[in-house]
């Protein structure tokens, strides 16, 4: 690939730069962790109606997932891209012959492959100690290959919906509100981090299965807990890669129309 | 795509070029908050209202001008950072803001110590960065870097933390990464600007020590006349987004200021009387005269003054660059009256 050296030496970079702040890291993944677990104590001690279709140890195996998804679908694009729009070091990426946002997007997955480092060790310290409370028997290891695909795709549309609301920084002095909320309070709700998808009442479902923040962690958990038909994949695979298309080309337009006004202040 | 350029000589092209910018305003208080809030007001700021110029390869330009001027915002259209609003702007034959790759690749600009080096690690590693991304070969990047470690004198601070380093040690690397890929095209924007008198003589030595073995072109601007006295021959002065003089540094200095100064210390505390017409007197401190002459009666003056055999010791100067270009800037000035002469 025409940059892929290029890529590697910034994302080596990046891997190096991060090293220097394991204590970062380390509260980084205290607070990827912490939330799932507050929730999932939360779900273990109400008592299930019977329509509820997950039973406790279905919230227990979805519970111990959501960090890891929800870090390997992360993009820190939406802090990072408008700090440089402020400060001005999106100056330093335009002058170089290489992609201007790659940078960004470099930092950020080697960003969740770092945290890697701690998730998977506490993903299984935690399998290990209630295993007597899990149920494996619905995994099935035919649909790991189709989990890491929806895992990659999530991401995508993640990196797109955040990089479309970061790239609003061009006009906006501060995104985190409409960071917030379009993809905070919303994504925890409908994405399936404070309620599983699954569980929601049947309409409220039937919209949350259209919209794409399900897609960046409720669906592949789904997968990988071996809780949907052929067809219910299919069909997720086609909203996530419809929503995918959708926020490239939004953030492309605005990357476009922002361009030309970007003042390149702080030189 | 490399568009076609109507003088392929030039290396630098603009053609009325000017850039505005939509400044909010907001007035003092709370009262003007609300308003403001309700119906927000905006200024338009014409940065650069109009610029031509043409710059010849292997050329050094001196960009001259007051804070605000539009020197940065020109630099920054230069090399494809901003988009601009009107006129016509080519580099290298390149249209700046399509950003091609081809045209990044045979570019620098420097703004501060800021600009290239990765701040948390050390220098080497932001220099094998730039060879990836400027696809440099191992043989290449040694000889280069080598070259640059050497003619910078930066061999000491190149595994130090960029963040730790000295302001002095970070734009001289700075100017090592930037220089890394042998940009045919360097824009400097005050790259001497906080450094010790020291550190700013290094850098102008190397400066001049690059340009004479790579000839690339450089467009430099500098609060610090002493920088573009060394390094530039030519000059473009702009103030409020127009351009006020294009042309040879000593044809601006001779025109600006077409006396002298002498400064004369003689063993008495009485002037001679000498015959010699326009000679001003500027000020006395005891024996010591300063005196304003045209610069063609200067050698006179001077050697009537040693006939005299009142002669301690004599200097002559020319007027500090500084007060010339200072000069251009203010109202009534005599480049107003100079300028009605070009």
């Amino acid at each position: 690939m025409f940059y892929l050296k290029a890529h590697a030496a910034i994302f080596k970079a990046y891997l190096k730069i991060m090293l220097t702040y394991r204590g970062m890291m380390l509260l980084h993944m205290f607070r990827v962790v912490l939330m799932p677990l507050v929730i999932a104590t939360a779900w273990l001690s109400i008592e299930k109606v019977d329509s509820n279709p997950y039973k406790n140890s279905d919230y227990l195996l979805y519970y111990l997932l959501v960090p890891l998804v929800m870090n390997l679908t992360n993009s820190r694009s939406v802090f990072k891209f408008p700090v440089s729009v402020r400060d001005g070091t999106l100056s330093r990426e335009l002058i170089k012959p290489y992609p201007p946002l790659m940078s960004i997007v470099i930092e950020s997955f080697s960003n969740n492959l770092q945290m890697l480092l701690y998730l998977v060790p506490f993903t299984l310290i935690c399998t290990f100690l209630f295993q007597s409370h899990l149920d494996f028997s619905f995994l099935s290891f035919k649909f790991f290959p189709i989990f890491i695909l929806a895992v990659f795709f999530g991401a995508l549309l993640r990196m797109f919906i955040s990089g479309s609301i970061a790239l609003t920084g061009f006009w906006l002095e501060d995104v985190t509100t409409l960071n917030l909320l379009l993809n905070g309070s919303i994504w925890a709700l409908l994405g399936g981090m404070i309620i599983p998808v699954a569980t929601f009442p049947e309409k409220i479902r039937h919209i949350a299965e259209l919209l794409p923040y399900r897609y960046m962690l409720s669906f592949p958990i789904e997968i990988f807990s071996g809780k949907l038909t052929n067809a219910a994949i299919y069909k997720g695979f086609s909203v996530m890669l419809f929503w995918t298309i959708v926020f490239y080309f939004t953030a492309r337009f605005i990357w476009k129309r922002g361009i030309k006004i970007y003042s390149a202040y702080g030189g | 795509m490399k568009i076609s350029t109507p003088n392929c000589d030039n290396c630098v092209f603009t053609e009325e070029l000017g850039r505005d910018f939509n400044i909010r305003q907001k007035s003092q208080g709370l009262a003007a908050s609300i308003r403001n809030f309700i119906h927000p007001s905006y200024k338009l700021v014409e940065a650069v209202k109009s610029l031509s110029m043409k710059i010849g390869s292997g050329e050094i330009v001196g960009f001259l001008g007051p804070n605000g001027a539009g020197k940065t915002t020109t630099l920054k259209m230069l090399s494809g950072l901003l988009f601009p609003s009107r006129g016509k702007v080519e580099v290298l034959g390149y249209s700046p803001f399509s950003r091609e790759r081809e045209f990044l690749s045979q570019i620098s600009l420097v703004m501060g110590q800021k600009q290239n080096l990765w701040w948390d690690l050390p220098p080497v590693e932001t220099f094998e960065i730039h060879r990836s991304i400027y696809k440099l070969d191992e043989k290449d990047f040694k000889e280069r870097i080598n070259e640059l470690i050497d003619m910078l004198e930066i061999s000491d601070c190149l595994e130090t933390q960029t963040r730790k380093l000295s302001l002095g040690q970070r734009m001289r690397c700075e100017l090592a990464v930037s220089l890394l890929h042998r940009p045919k095209v360097l824009f400097l924007d005050e790259p001497t600007i906080g450094l010790d008198i020291l550190m700013q003589k290094k850098i102008r030595k190397f400066l001049l020590e690059y340009h004479a073995r790579f000839k690339p072109t450089i467009l430099l601007t500098s609060h610090y006349m002493d920088d573009v006295a060394a390094l530039a021959k030519r000059v473009i002065v702009i103030n409020n987004g127009l351009k006020i003089y294009d042309g040879l540094l000593s044809d601006l200095s001779e025109k600006m200021q077409p006396e002298k100064i002498i400064t004369v210390i003689l063993n008495s505390d009485t002037f001679p009387k000498i015959e010699i017409p326009n000679v001003t007197p500027v000020s006395q401190e005891g024996n010591l005269f300063r005196l304003k002459a045209p610069r063609e009666i200067v050698g006179k003056l001077a050697a009537s003054l040693y006939n005299t055999g009142l002669t301690i010791d004599l200097t002559i100067e020319d007027t500090p660059l500084e007060d010339i270009i200072g000069n251009l800037f203010t109202e009534n000035s005599d480049f107003l009256k100079f300028r009605k002469n070009l």
